[in-house]
């Protein structure tokens, strides 16, 4: 059998393959198949940003001032050529999520690893899953992923599960997995149930997407299964949208 | 089937079923007619035969809708684990019904407590029996109910023990086969799309240590 992954030159899978599989097939194939990156939004960068201030509070027990500059120089490295709308909404809300959600955090002490690198393989899945997760303390048996947002939702979204339960399964059955949601305003952490399950559904997921690259060799007949939805947020940036364009014409 | 379509849908899945009322000790037959379930009462004229060969215990959750069943036939295997909080100890047996309350194969299933000792009993009863009834399953009917009380004061209340006998031992009816039915934790789990969590949690105690 060939495996279609090395067809298509892939390498492994995540679980934010897997959500863009989901999302928009249109763009899996764009990024995935016919290897054109997207740009990142700023909304991103945010989260990205806010997560170096956090660890770095965390891992040196910083001041939150020191903690939201750490932020601001990162969220300035990843987005100083972005022409992002919400640029400046996003940087303003930075600092404020930095301290949000160090008061948070700052109560489970200094954390044992950050950024750990995962691997997770499924039976008939020819590449593997690789992720990394945020923030874990293997003495108190618990990985924090940390999700920043402009409104805290009730409970875990079913991406965010997929994505925490599949470091639960690799870092070990015994670890209580956890999703902080932090907004500029209050923070919540809620506490993932039916790992098993979730880890199976992504094992589906990447199934399906062996099933699907597998139907073709040619970059472009993949691209012909698929239409784009060009309203939604995936299309967003200008470079993106004329791409979508000229694979399509839509 | 020049569809290549099966039409034929899992009928043991949905046997129609027995119910014991604990509280007022009533047994009835209950029917699905024009989607509506009617209860019909059958306590004075219960007659059935048990397949206590395939009785099914385990855990049983009553309260989250549809009942969702985690059940080995008895002798065959460990108790499974308890899947969650609303499942509860409890039995399910298909029986056929005597002719005069519709002689048709049905399933009777409880977690009540004062069920389970009656059908304790009963089950009781039938090992005893067996040996001299070799390939033989009885005829039961419900000869009485006996009030049980439990608690005090506001928590007192009384439900009612049924008093299954033995009339006599028959040879397993044509149409009495045991079928594995939703019985096993994975195909309980798969009926419902994992939640994936909304309950708050914070800094575990004794992090100080971990700590600067």
């Amino acid at each position: 059998m060939k495996n279609p992954f090395e067809i298509h030159n892939i390498q492994h899978l995540s679980p934010s393959t897997c959500n863009t599989f989901i999302g928009s097939p249109a763009t899996f194939v764009m990024e995935k198949i016919l290897k054109m990156r997207g740009r990142v939004g700023c909304a991103a960068f945010r989260g990205t940003a806010t997560e170096a201030g956090v660890v770095h509070g965390l891992l040196t027990e910083a001041s939150d001032d020191e903690c939201i500059k750490v932020a601001n120089e990162e969220f300035y490295k990843l987005s100083a050529l972005s022409q992002d709308p919400s640029k400046a909404k996003e940087q303003a809300s930075v600092p404020d999520m930095v301290r949000v959600a160090l008061a948070e955090l700052r109560g489970y002490g200094r954390p044992t690893s950050t950024q750990g690198k995962i691997e997770y393989r499924f039976d008939g899945l020819l590449v593997p899953f690789i992720g990394y997760y945020d923030v874990a303390w293997e003495n108190h048996k618990i990985i924090v992923d940390l999700k920043t947002t402009h409104a805290i939702p009730s409970k875990i979204k079913t991406n965010h599960a997929r994505q925490v339960a599949l470091y639960t399964a690799a870092k070990g059955k015994d670890y209580d997995p956890r999703i902080a949601y932090v907004s500029a305003k209050r923070s919540a952490v809620y506490r993932l149930e039916d790992v098993d399950q979730h880890v199976a559904v992504l094992g589906k997921i990447g199934l399906a997407i062996q099933k699907f690259i597998s139907m073709s060799d040619d970059p472009l007949e993949l691209a012909s299964f698929v239409v784009p939805d060009v309203d939604s947020f995936y299309f967003n940036d200008p470079l993106t949208r004329q791409a979508a364009f000229e694979i399509w014409g839509v | 089937m020049g569809l290549g379509i099966n039409y034929e849908t899992n009928s043991a899945d949905f046997l129609p079923i027995i119910k014991y009322d604990a509280r007022a000790g009533r047994l009835s037959r209950v029917d699905r007619v024009n989607g509506e379930s009617i209860a019909t009462d059958v306590t004075k004229t219960f007659r059935a035969v048990f397949d206590l060969e395939n009785l099914e215990t385990g855990w049983i959750d009553f309260e989250s809708g549809a009942p969702q069943y985690v059940l080995t036939i008895l002798g065959s295997g460990p108790k499974p684990e308890q899947p969650g909080e609303t499942y509860r100890e409890g039995v399910r047996c298909i029986v056929k019904l005597g002719k005069d309350i519709g002689g048709d194969v049905r399933e009777i299933s409880s977690t009540a407590k004062a069920f389970l000792r009656g059908f304790d009993k009963l089950h009781d009863d039938y090992k005893a029996g067996a040996a001299e009834n070799p390939g033989k399953l009885p005829v039961v009917e419900l000869s009485d109910t006996a009030p049980h009380t439990t608690g005090e004061g506001a928590r007192k209340s009384t439900n009612y023990v049924p008093v299954f006998r033995i009339v006599s031992w028959v040879s397993r009816p044509a149409d009495l086969v045991y079928k594995a039915r939703s019985s096993s934790a994975k195909s309980a789990e798969a009926k419902l799309p994992p939640s994936t969590g909304s309950t708050k949690v914070s800094a575990p105690s004794g992090s100080e240590e971990l700590g600067w």
